[in-house]
């Protein structure tokens, strides 16, 4: 932040903005008299669920919302330029050299059939009247600065011979090399792993502070925003809801929303005894006018007033806003007022049932094309794992995409057959799966979809699968009422819920869970994380959950089991694993987490991992972490560590671990 | 006694607020208030109505000649007018279109249960089935369809089951290849996964998730493939290889025509805007089961 003793003038000035959405079921209002200003060289993140307007806002701050949204009222001044008066072509000058983009989808925001050369020196040719060869030289170098590696070799290939991360730093490096003023970056970073991202956001801070650009980013990882921003802007149902800086957010959040917000997240450092504090219901149908407060509903401090009229954004301090009636928010006597319920874990002398064992377990997969049958590939999705889960108990399972991990979820459920070793299961396994719109038939009603299993095998007659039906739904938390819906008229976290039920039907021994709340908006994941907590307390049933979402993993599992390039190399209790991880590997994944709290964020080093998974292709023979590992020796090279006892309860697979 | 007072405008009421929520949800269907489906209805009832009815109407039979009446114009008594044996052109014009739809539905029909059938199975189980059905979907597609649907003829015979087989025959590759590759997307997603986790049986897995699923873009494919058949039986039929006269079909009724054009436009003529409008009507009623079924065109 930039305060040199003279007033100046905010680069972007955003006033009482509104933005909708016409649909065939009634108008959506996206945006709802939304103002906010950034100073040249700020960082401002916008947060908040998914439908609550921010990615709305950016579009309509860069005048590319495509029909059916408009602005409906309100200003957007860029440098004192009201950008609703500007010509196509001048606005189309200011994208390139006043704001640059990049957007959450790497795969898809670049020409696939365009060499990145020549993606890059178009704009700068265009904005900086360059030549074509300066324009190159230009190129190669901001390559060179997101950390492209060999950039005069990579600035001819093709986006798809680029790995996501990769084209995210290609996106960062065109956005950022017309030298703009304001980059807007829409979720820049949420679909790649958590060692690029913190690679990417690491670029972002030091180019963007080098520069003076001032960045406006959009996210739903609290995390992230207290490693990156200045300020923050919080989203609820179109408005926003609180503005503040990005000390006082965190530490003294004024809005019930917010604050509420920053305790459904796993915190590292807590023993996670409790159960994740939950925010009850579902953001408001934007459809509707909406009248009075729109998080009342969910809101413990809601009172009479927050029912008739809508409370506007007022002073909470010098650089602090927010929209409520009550000064404090929730206050304390609200927070403590939760109802809370102890979470007992399996911890201690776990129970010593094992119910699934793993050993040895290889798969391959071999790509070989008509053509040069004699040169196959073989990728190694699994190779080699052991593993045990005992009866009640919560196996975590991380890594970065490609580590193998949904693989091993395939051969558990029996879903694909392994190359060679054994799986021996108790009990029957079953899944929840990822993506709850795709996890269902949605030719078929929630009664039908989760009875389907009883009626495979052929369990009861029509009036008791009935009755065990509707006792599912309310075992997972759903008013049978929801039974003859179809799964496109239900929530993602309600479609989760039911996912769960139908896992449940069969009373199996073990549920995999594939990364099951990631497709979630963050007040429903702690939902989904207490239920399926809850749920291993009443009925004994053991967990495999996969995710690369550490914290939530750690949360919620009794023992983890770190994975990397189709391989566990760190397995054992999961606090131990996580505050104190024996393995390079581990230890770089926790490091590499963006925590939700600033103070932590800014005293932490910024040594995060270099390069990016291997290709699984190449046959290793040393130690497959070795090219990324900062303890790497000859060793490693050469000879393959095993995964092997240290310490008391813990197996890792390190030279050098300690 | 007041009960029952009280109870029969409650019942009255009921009824006709059942009635009216019948009402809504016509209203809110979004097949049959589509302007698309509409149109084809506002064309085919009252066509087939014609077509069904016809032996109540005061018309000339399709067959039956007078040579008091030849080459008519149109008029009251001949609504579309006479041809060279004074044969009422509007009567043989609906024997015709009675032949049309039979040969469009059922070409329809086949081509859907086959390709679904065939479709399903290659897509499915992939490996040698694929393998094999596709080899013989790729001869079969290699051949221009009209010329495929002659030389079959040529082995067959004439007539309207010949007809009917020559053309789906070589519609069928076209279904198996759209349901293969409906087939190929659907069998990965998580819900089949989720029944297969639970032991379902490949028959359970293929009648309930993947036909349900399948079956819209295949039933659009369908009333496209109604529309073609109708005209490439005309096409055949004008030819001289699909019905054989004096039996009425609208291809053999413009071939008839054609040699009277500058006499008697309306031998020829008029029987070709009856095709031109049914076929129409299929590709409406096409676009509106996909507009229906597909959420992206929603207005």
């Amino acid at each position: 932040m930039i305060h040199q003793g003279e007033i100046l003038a905010p680069l972007l000035d955003v006033r009482n903005l509104r933005t909708e959405f016409a649909t065939d079921t009634g108008t959506v209002r996206a945006v709802d008299d939304a103002s906010f200003s950034i100073m040249p060289g700020e960082r401002i993140a916008v947060v908040g669920e998914s439908g609550s307007g921010k990615s709305a806002m950016a579009m309509s701050i860069l005048r590319l919302l495509v029909y059916p949204g408009r602005v409906v009222s309100g200003d957007v001044l860029l440098e004192g330029r009201n950008i609703a008066q500007l010509s196509e072509r001048q606005l189309n000058q200011l994208r390139g050299r006043s704001v640059g983009t990049v957007f959450q989808d790497p795969m898809s925001s670049l020409d696939p059939v365009m060499r990145i050369s020549k993606q890059m020196t178009a704009p700068i040719m265009r904005n900086l009247g360059m030549s074509y060869k300066q324009a190159y030289a230009e190129a190669v170098e901001w390559l060179r600065k997101v950390g492209i590696p060999d950039p005069e070799r990579r600035i001819t290939a093709f986006p798809f011979e680029m790995s996501g991360g990769m084209r995210q730093r290609v996106m960062i490096a065109m956005a950022l090399s017309c030298r703009p003023k304001l980059l807007i970056a829409d979720e820049p970073t949420t679909a790649l792993d958590v060692t690029i991202q913190a690679q990417i956001v690491e670029i972002l801070k030091t180019l963007t502070s080098e520069a003076n650009t001032a960045m406006m980013f959009i996210t739903h990882d609290l995390g992230l925003v207290a490693r990156l921003a200045d300020k923050v802007a919080v989203m609820y149902a179109g408005r926003i809801v609180e503005f503040a800086t990005v000390g006082e957010i965190f530490s003294a959040p004024r809005h019930p929303y917010t604050q509420s917000l920053l305790r459904t997240i796993p915190s590292p450092t807590a023993l996670n005894t409790s159960r994740l504090p939950q925010i009850p219901g579902l953001p408001p149908d934007m459809k509707k006018t909406l009248r009075g407060c729109a998080f009342r509903e969910r809101c413990r401090a809601a009172t009479e007033i927050c029912a008739r009229e809508a409370p506007e954004l007022s002073h909470r301090g010098a650089n602090h806003v927010a929209a409520c009636w009550q000064p404090e928010g929730l206050g304390s006597s609200a927070i403590d007022a939760e109802p809370e319920r102890a979470l007992r874990r399996n911890d201690g002398p776990f129970r010593d049932r094992v119910i699934v064992e793993i050993n040895n377990l290889n798969k391959h997969f071999t790509s070989s094309s008509f053509l040069s049958r004699a040169s196959r590939n073989v990728i190694r999705a699994v190779n080699g794992v052991n593993l045990r889960v005992r009866q009640g108990e919560t196996l975590g399972i991380v890594g970065e995409s490609g580590c193998g991990k949904s693989t091993l979820a395939r051969l558990l459920l029996g879903l694909e057959r392994p190359c060679s070793g054994e799986i021996f299961t108790e009990g029957l396994t079953q899944m929840v799966f990822q993506d709850p719109a795709s996890s269902f038939n949605p030719k078929m009603r929630i009664r039908n979809i989760i009875e389907e299993p009883l009626l495979v095998k052929g369990k009861g007659d029509w009036r008791t699968r009935q009755t065990r039906v509707e006792d599912l739904v309310k075992l997972v938390g759903l008013d049978p009422a929801h039974l003859d819906r179809f799964p496109g008229q239900l929530s993602g976290g309600q479609l989760q819920r039911i996912a769960v039920a139908r896992a449940l039907a069969l009373e199996p021994s073990v549920v995999v869970a594939d990364e099951p709340t990631s497709a979630l908006d963050v007040s429903v994941r702690a939902q989904i994380i207490n239920l399926l907590a809850d749920l291993k307390q009443e009925l004994g049933v053991a967990f495999v959950f996969i995710s690369h979402d550490l914290l939530t993993v750690q949360y919620i599992s009794d023992r983890i089991a770190v994975m990397y390039l189709g391989e566990v190399v760190e397995y054992g209790p999961a606090d131990l694993v996580f505050n104190s991880p024996a393995h390079p590997y581990t230890k770089a994944l926790i490091d590499a987490v963006p925590i939700p709290d600033p103070a932590r964020e800014s005293r932490r080093a910024s040594a995060v991992l270099r390069g990016e998974l291997p290709s699984p292709l190449n046959e290793i023979s040393g130690c497959t972490f070795a090219t990324r590992c900062p303890l790497a020796t000859e060793q490693c090279r050469t000879e393959k560590p095993k995964l092997r006892q240290h310490r008391k309860s813990r197996e890792a697979a390190c030279h050098y671990a300690k | 006694m007041s009960n029952s007072f009280i109870t029969q405008p409650a019942r009255v009421h009921a009824i006709w607020m059942s009635r009216r929520r019948v009402l809504d949800k016509l209203r809110q269907n979004r097949f049959l208030m589509n302007s698309k489906t509409i149109g084809a209805f506002l064309i085919l009832v009252p066509i087939a109505l014609l077509v069904t009815l016809a032996p109540l109407l005061p018309l000339q039979a399709p067959l039956e000649t007078n040579l008091m009446a030849m080459m008519l114009p149109p008029s009251l008594e001949h609504p579309f007018g006479t041809d060279r044996m004074g044969r009422d052109i509007f009567s043989r014009s609906l024997e015709g279109v009675k032949v049309s739809l039979q040969v469009g539905l059922s070409v329809a029909a086949l081509a859907l249960v086959m390709g679904m059938l065939l479709g399903t199975l290659a897509g499915f189980f992939g490996g040698i089935i694929d393998r094999a059905v596709m080899v013989i979907v790729d001869i079969f597609m290699a051949f221009p369809s009209l010329l495929l649907a002659i030389g079959l003829i040529a082995i067959m015979g004439t007539g309207l089951v010949p007809v009917v087989m020559a053309i789906a025959i070589a519609d069928i590759p076209r279904f198996i290849r759209l349901q293969r590759s409906l087939v190929l997307g659907l069998r990965t997603r998580a819900y089949i996964d989720a029944a297969r986790t639970v032991q379902a049986s490949q028959f359970w897995l293929m009648t309930r998730h993947i036909v349900p699923n399948s079956l819209a873009p295949m039933l659009v494919a369908a009333s496209i493939s109604a529309a073609n058949a109708i005209l490439v039986e005309a096409s055949l039929s004008f030819l001289g290889l699909g019905i054989m006269p004096p039996a009425p079909s609208l291809g053999n009724l413009i071939r008839e025509g054609q040699l009277y054009m500058e006499q008697a436009w309306w031998i020829s003529t008029l029987p070709g805007v009856v095709i031109l409008l049914i076929a129409i009507s299929f590709h409406f009623l096409s676009d509106g089961i996909r507009q229906a079924l597909d959420p992206r065109s929603r207005k």
